[in-house]
This record gives structure tokens, C-alpha cells and sequence, in this order.
């Protein structure tokens, strides 16, 4: 029977037949967040060096140059991308899930996932699979070469408008909920990320100087931004699933 | 008094923590582009300088006008919903509002005439123009976003809240501050 | 199975016959998409990552007709098989004694995996569109098709553990899936994993053309497929006996 209580709690509907309630499929998941992203820093940071990223205002030699140098650990790095990138969408999914525990209904909860999941392709996939064709025929003429160089980084850190959109949907979520799943400053922090976003557009348009693809505010600035609100958004995920009831399922 | 204030903590605090957070956040992060653009200025001085002439001084001191003037606005609505003179704080609010939009709609003509006149992003300083000028543009027009919510709930007989008011002044002051940064940096200091 | 008639209007019959319906386009879609894998002669025998850029451009070339057509249908209706991936959430979010927690993630891993799959075939199709371009361009597009096409595998090992991790903890009286659907479910993420390597190696067995990378990775994904489609249909034939729509 598809009928479900309501728990005490109010909102997060009782699962039928529930055993004695456990929390540990929500811990299961949660983990995954800090445990992908350490492993995307590890693999984006020290070993594929695409953040802080290479510089755009270089030749072509010297792009192939670069690739040379840090052919075995971009290879390594990328191939285990290959493996462990859906920890991606099994973090995405879990702030998705715990959106639609919001009283703001379901609508922006799969906006958020839907953006997320397609913005991982060219966030993230498309970079590997560029330096990753770039460092498995190193004899590729040098132009290809600069072209795989230009294609990955300006994917990897110019596909804003699907994460935008995610944050958008993520904020705008969290300032309707009445159940306090996330707190409301975390909806401020989203909109700068937004904000940031729409300012690195500009790398598309600048290869040197602060705004292109590592100028200092079209990238670092909007790291830090990004680390800063990805570290609260785990945060507010823990403080949600601490507080979530156990046994409780979302609003269907 | 005849407002309620649902479990609001009793500290001095006008308006929201969360609303406070929002501001400082947004002060430090404008604050960090105005110090890379003092740094960029500072290496190419010469350059900007150029480039700045052909910014209108004239239009720069409008929009300043303007935004002070919502913000007194703003501020005077603040005072009347604390007396429970909402009608009064309503007209007044919209008044702010209005000027937000005078504002952007001043902002709009300024960038045809620029981009018109040739001057994009392809020069620096302009890059910094339009974006420093476009963030706050957006903070602008969130915020005339926020001052239409306090309306609405003004109108509202039974959400009329002080801490609602105080945190669309808040806001909004917070443009204003930023706004009169922008101009100093951009158009004043030569 | 027969849907009661006093029961046909409810909206929890219209719930059954949609899912079968999403299970039977996944069928049809599975049919055409084996058609157009054995239409496309770059995998009779799967293209070796050595050969030149003159062998693959000359191979563009001579077999454009067949990969066109090949390709173009793997576009049309690859991604026809992600109704039939909803129906395994739609069934996850059925498992008593949990949260729905795997169910969303699994969704999350299945719209990237999908977005991904959808990549491979356009940088084929690239590669036959214009058979005179230089043949280092070709070499190119052919390398970014296979490597999409064999390597990510990050979302399928993603969504299989969010599977068997769901199975394991429906620990309810009636569960949705037979446990053996878990250990399946790891079994094909663990015989897929080493395909990553495909990227990396341009000979032997898990290089994009060898046993492991191509032939165990894609038997292991469409058996597992094909045994899912079963298991779900019994799933859904049981749900509709639980729920009274049908007998």
C-alpha cells in the first residue's frame, strides 16, 4: 500500500513496515561526499595540476611541453577519475534527496539534481578525457595537441551555466523551506557562488590577466569561493542527516 | 506597540543574523575585487587613466544621488514601521524601489553609450567597469526583489514584521555602500 | 499477470502499466541498439588504438554508409533505455526500512552516465561526417570516441553500488528484489572497473580493443541489463499483487 504516516517530526512520512530504524543507508552516502571530493582534490590538484590550472598566454611548444612533463600523472590521475567519478552524483544525489525533504516541494530538488548531473560532463569528464588524449599519443601534431589543451580547460572551467543553474535552484529551494533542512545563510553563500560564475564567463574572452582561466578573480577568487561554500554545504549536509529522523522518507 | 515579534532573540541586532552574514560575505568579496583592481590599476597606470576620461563624471554623481536618496528613503520606512505607520512605510519603500530602478535604467544608458562609442571589454579597465558595474547592477535589482517582498508583506496584515523591514535596509544599504565604493574607485580617483 | 477491472481506473494501476510500459520500450530500444552494434564495423573486430592515422582515416572512409547509420541510431535511442533505469527507482523507492536515500543517487549516476553515453557516438559520427579531413583530425575524434565510449565508468560503478547497497538493506518482509540482485549488481561493477585502464593502454587486454576492456565490459553491462529487465518485470508483476491491482 502506497499510504504513509506522517512521523512526530512532522513532514518526513514513516516507511511502511519499518524495522527498527536505522539511519546508516543516509551515512553511507553522506561519507561519500567528503571522500570524493578529498579524491577530486588529490587527483585535480597534485595529480593532473589542472587546479591551480596551466597558463592560457603560452605557445604551442610550450603546451606540449607541459604535457610531457606531467604525462604519467595526468594518465593515473584521469584513469582513476574514470572509475570514481560517480561519487559525484552520489553527492549531488544526496543534496538533492535531502532538498526534497523541504516543504518547497519536489520541483527545484530535481532541477538541482538535473543540472548537477549534466554539468559533471563537461565539468569534469571532458577535461580527463582531453589531457587523457592528449598524453596517449604524445606524437600527435603539436596544434592538436594545443587544441586538447585549450578544449579541456576551457570545459573544465568554463562550464558555468549548468552549475549557476544548480546553485540557483539550491538557493532558491532553501529560501522557501519552512523545515529548516539547511540553514538560510547557505542560500547567501550559493547566490555568491552564482555571482562568481557569471563573472568567470569572462575567461571565454580573456587569456591573460585576472580574468582568464587562472587570472586572479575569474579563477582564484572563485575557488575560494567554491571551496568555501562546497565545505558548508557538507557541513549543513551532516547537520541535516544528524537531524533527520530515522525511518523518515521524503515527500514523495 | 502592536507588533509581534515571533521568537525573535532579544539582542541588538537590528533585522537577521543570516541577513548580516549575507552583507559582510558580499563587503569581503567586493572588497577583494576592488583591491586585485587597485592592483591591476596600479601596474598600468597610465592606461587606466585614459581610459577613465571618457567615463561621465556627470552621470556617475546622478546615480549617486539617486541611490542615496533610496536609501534615505529605505531608512525613513524603517522608522515608520517601528511607529506602526505602515501605510507611510509602504509609499516609501516604494519610493526606494523606484529610485533602484531609476537607477539601473541610468546605469543601461550609460553602458549603450559606451559600448556604442567602442569602448568593450577588450580594454581593461573597462572589463572592470562592466563587470564591477554588472554585479552591482545585480545587487541592484535583487534588492528592488527584496524591498517588493517587504511590500508585499506589509500589505499583509498579519506578517507585518520589523525584522523584515530591517533586513531589506540592511540590503539595500549595503548596495548603497558598495555603489558609493564603485564610484570613488572608477570614476573619482584619477 | 491480469489487472482487475474493478481496479483499472486507480491511479496505482495507472502506476503498474506506465512501468511496463518504460520496461518494454527499454526492450524494443535494446534490440535496435544490438543492431546497430553489430552494424557498426568498427567493432568487428573493435578497432586497435595502434593503427595509424592513415588506417583510421581510410577505415572512416570506406565504412561511412554503415557508421553513419550505426551511429545515428546509437543517438536515437541510446539514451531510450533511461526510462527503464526509472523503473528501477521507481521500484528502489518501493524498499521498506530506509530512506529512499539510494534511489536518488542512483538517479543522479544514471542521467550522467547516460549524458556521457550520449558524447561517444557524436564524436564518432564527427569522425564519418567529413571522410576528407586531415587524418590526424580523424585519429583525434576516434580517440575521444573510444575513450567515452570504454572508459568512464565511474557513473555505472556509482549506480550498481547505490543498487546492491539498496537490496542489502530492504531487509523488509517482502523485498523488492532478490539479494542475489546485489551480488550481481557487483559482480558487473567489479568485471567493468578495469576498463578505465582502456585510456591509458594502446595494446593488450585492457586496452579499448581487448578481451577485458571491450568484450567483458560490454557483456557484463548488457547481461546485467538483460537480467535486471526480468527481475523487474517479476518486480512489478509482485507489486501489483501486493497492492490489489491485480491478481
Amino acid at each position: 500500500m502506497s499510504t504513509t504516516v506522517l512521523s512526530a517530526s512532522g513532514g518526513d512520512p514513516v516507511a511502511p513496515h519499518a524495522a527498527p530504524a536505522s539511519k546508516r543507508d543516509l551515512w553511507i552516502v553522506f561519507w561519500i561526499f567528503p571522500i570524493f571530493f578529498g579524491l577530486f582534490g588529490v587527483i585535480f590538484v597534485l595529480l593532473a595540476r589542472v587546479i591551480p590550472p596551466p597558463r592560457p598566454d603560452v605557445t604551442t611548444d610550450q603546451k606540449v611541453q607541459w604535457f610531457a612533463a606531467h604525462a604519467t600523472t595526468i594518465q593515473i590521475g584521469f584513469a582513476a577519475v574514470c572509475v570514481v567519478f560517480g561519487g559525484a552524483a552520489i553527492a549531488n544525489g544526496y543534496v538533492a534527496y535531502q532538498m526534497k525533504r523541504m516543504s518547497s516541494g519536489p520541483t527545484f530538488a530535481y532541477a538541482y539534481m538535473g543540472s548537477m548531473a549534466v554539468g559533471t560532463l563537461p565539468g569534469l569528464m571532458l577535461v580527463a578525457l582531453c589531457f587523457l588524449a592528449a598524453t596517449l599519443r604524445p606524437g600527435r601534431q603539436p596544434r592538436i595537441i594545443a587544441l586538447l589543451y585549450d578544449l579541456g580547460m576551457l570545459s573544465f572551467n568554463g562550464s558555468l551555466g549548468c552549475f549557476a543553474t544548480g546553485y540557483l535552484a539550491f538557493a532558491i529551494a532553501i529560501l522557501y523551506d519552512k523545515n529548516a533542512i539547511f540553514p538560510k545563510w547557505l542560500a547567501y553563500v550559493s547566490i555568491w557562488q552564482i555571482v562568481t560564475e557569471v563573472i568567470a564567463t569572462q575567461m571565454w574572452v580573456s587569456s591573460a590577466g585576472p580574468y582568464s582561466w587562472n587570472g586572479s578573480i575569474a579563477f582564484w577568487l572563485a575557488v575560494i569561493v567554491f571551496g568555501f561554500w562546497l565545505n558548508c554545504q557538507g557541513i549543513c549536509l551532516k547537520l541535516a542527516t544528524d537531524r533527520q529522523p530515522a525511518g523518515s522518507r521524503p515527500l514523495d | 506597540m502592536t507588533i509581534t515579534e515571533p521568537q525573535q532573540p532579544k539582542t541588538d541586532l537590528p533585522g537577521d543574523g543570516h541577513m548580516w552574514f549575507m552583507v559582510l560575505g558580499d563587503l569581503i568579496i567586493f572588497g577583494a575585487y576592488f583591491i586585485v583592481y587597485m592592483v591591476q590599476r596600479a601596474m598600468a597606470p597610465a592606461a587606466y587613466l585614459q581610459a577613465q576620461q571618457h567615463l561621465s563624471i556627470t552621470i556617475g554623481v546622478l546615480n549617486t544621488l539617486v541611490l542615496l536618496t533610496s536609501s534615505w528613503f529605505v531608512a525613513q520606512a524603517v522608522r515608520a514601521t517601528a511607529t506602526a505607520d505602515y501605510e507611510r512605510a509602504i509609499r516609501l519603500i516604494c519610493g526606494g524601489g523606484a529610485c533602484g530602478v531609476l537607477f539601473i535604467a541610468i546605469k543601461a544608458y550609460e553602458w549603450t553609450t559606451k559600448i556604442t562609442h567602442g569602448y568593450t571589454t577588450s580594454n581593461e579597465f573597462f572589463m572592470f567597469y562592466y563587470m564591477l558595474t554588472g554585479v552591482h547592477v545585480f545587487h541592484v535589482a535583487l534588492g528592488i526583489l527584496i524591498l517588493g517582498i517587504v511590500v508585499r508583506e506589509l500589505r499583509n496584515t498579519r506578517r507585518r514584521r520589523l525584522s523584515m523591514v530591517e533586513q531589506g535596509a540592511t540590503y539595500w544599504h549595503m548596495v548603497d555602500l558598495l555603489w558609493l565604493v564603485i564610484f570613488g574607485l572608477l570614476y573619482v580617483m584619477r | 499477470m491480469q489487472i482487475l477491472a474493478e481496479a483499472e481506473e486507480l491511479p496505482k494501476a495507472t502506476n503498474i502499466k506506465t512501468q511496463l510500459v518504460a520496461l518494454w520500450i527499454a526492450a524494443a530500444s535494446a534490440l535496435i541498439l544490438l543492431v546497430a552494434f553489430i552494424a557498426f564495423p568498427g567493432f568487428w573486430p573493435p578497432m586497435s588504438p595502434e593503427l595509424t592515422a592513415d588506417q583510421v582515416a581510410s577505415f572512416y572512409r570506406d565504412h561511412t554508409a554503415w557508421i553513419r547509420f550505426s551511429m545515428v541510431t546509437f543517438n536515437l535511442c541510446g539514451i531510450m533505455l533511461l526510462p527503464f533505469f526509472c523503473v528501477v527507482v521507481v521500484q528502489m523507492k518501493r524498499m521498506a526500512t530506509q530512506s529512499q536515500v539510494f534511489a536518488y543517487c542512483y538517479l543522479s549516476a544514471v542521467v550522467s552516465g547516460a549524458t556521457l553515453f550520449a558524447l561517444a557516438d557524436i564524436f564518432y559520427a564527427a569522425a564519418a561526417f567529413r571522410p576528407g579531413r586531415d587524418p590526424d583530425l580523424i585519429l583525434l575524434l576516434n580517440d575521444l570516441g573510444w575513450m567515452v565510449f570504454i572508459a568512464p565508468v565511474g557513473m555505472i560503478v556509482a549506480q550498481n553500488l547505490m543498487l546492491a547497497l539498496a537490496v542489502y538493506h530492504d531487509n523488509g518482509p517482502n523485498p523488492v528484489f532478490p539479494r542475489w540482485v546485489g551480488h550481481l549488481s557487483l559482480l558487473t561493477l567489479f568485471a567493468m572497473v578495469p576498463s578505465a585502464c582502456a585510456v591509458v593502454m594502446t595494446n593488450g587486454p585492457l586496452a579499448w580493443d581487448g578481451p577485458v576492456s571491450f568484450w567483458l565490459r560490454n557483456g557484463a553491462f548488457a547481461t546485467f541489463t538483460i537480467v535486471m529487465f526480468f527481475v523487474v518485470r517479476a518486480a512489478i508483476h509482485r507489486q501489483a499483487i501486493e497492492e490489489g491491482v491485480a491478481r
